[in-house]
């Protein structure tokens, strides 16, 4: 990665705190907007990920690329970026909802959101009890 | 993605076995949640709750633990900085919890959103400044 962690950490930040002040302004009836732009926050932070991850693996494609361990490599950047659009999809789908756009079932919206904590679980739960 | 496990292991200041126990809380919670809204609507907001608790209270437990061990091998300053961050965010987080599921559970309009929603506008701020203490 080549931002340092302090940007990262500030980049996460103010895409939260912004996210944050916009749903509760929204929540609380203090203003009037559509959902779609009180997540405008979201989709900004995701397709910024989106965009980093897709230039990672596009470096794979330069004369230069070393495709020792790049297996791995390749593996984990595809879950990275399946996880990105199941939140996608899971935010997209709630905005829906939540804008009166669909009625289907809360449980339904929810398919990726777990497909994702069960993956995010999967992942962690092989870094604890394998190292 | 954006940071790698020891990465956020370090700003977090969980193991990643918390961090697990957290996910698998929040995975438990959003099927509650599904269920209560589609299904089950007469179910109270705080059983839906038990698992965000549960989590909280067994994190606290752990790090107990794991401050009593350091603390015994001598390493009293990292068990005393530990224990006081690990229980600063979890108690942020249970007021948020049990704020929303106080409005929740009785449909009225206070307290605003703003004032559930302050203990993360605290804990945000926290975090900001110990990722600056970790880099």
């Amino acid at each position: 990665m080549s931002m340092s962690l302090a940007q990262r950490v500030l980049l996460t930040w103010i895409f939260s705190l912004i996210f944050l002040i916009m749903l509760v302004l929204k929540l609380d009836d203090k203003i009037h907007w559509n959902w779609f732009l009180v997540f405008l926050p979201v989709w900004t932070f995701d397709t910024i990920l989106l965009l980093m991850l897709i230039v990672k693996m596009a470096g794979r494609c330069k004369p230069g690329f070393d495709p020792r361990n790049a297996g791995d490599n390749l593996k984990k950047r595809v879950w990275y970026l399946v996880a990105i659009l199941l939140k996608l999809a899971f935010s997209l789908l709630l905005c829906a909802r939540l804008q009166d756009l669909t009625n289907i079932w809360l449980s339904f919206i929810c398919i990726p959101l777990w497909a994702l904590l069960i993956g995010a679980m999967v992942e962690l739960g092989y870094n604890v009890f394998h190292f | 993605m954006l940071f790698s496990l020891r990465e956020l292991v370090q700003w977090l200041g969980f193991a990643t076995f918390e961090l697990f126990l957290h996910l698998a809380a929040l995975l438990a919670f959003s099927v509650f949640v599904a269920l209560r809204v589609d299904l089950l609507t007469t179910v109270s907001w705080w059983l839906v709750f038990v698992p965000l608790f549960a989590a909280d209270g067994l994190s606290t437990y752990f790090t107990a633990i794991v401050s009593i061990r350091l603390y015994q091998e001598g390493e009293e300053r990292l068990a005393v900085l530990r224990l006081l961050w690990v229980l600063t965010v979890l108690s942020l987080k249970l007021v948020c919890e049990v704020l929303l599921c106080q409005k929740l559970a009785e449909q009225t309009r206070d307290p605003l959103f703003g004032l559930i929603v302050s203990p993360l506008f605290v804990l945000l701020q926290l975090l900001m400044i110990r990722a600056c203490r970790v880099n």
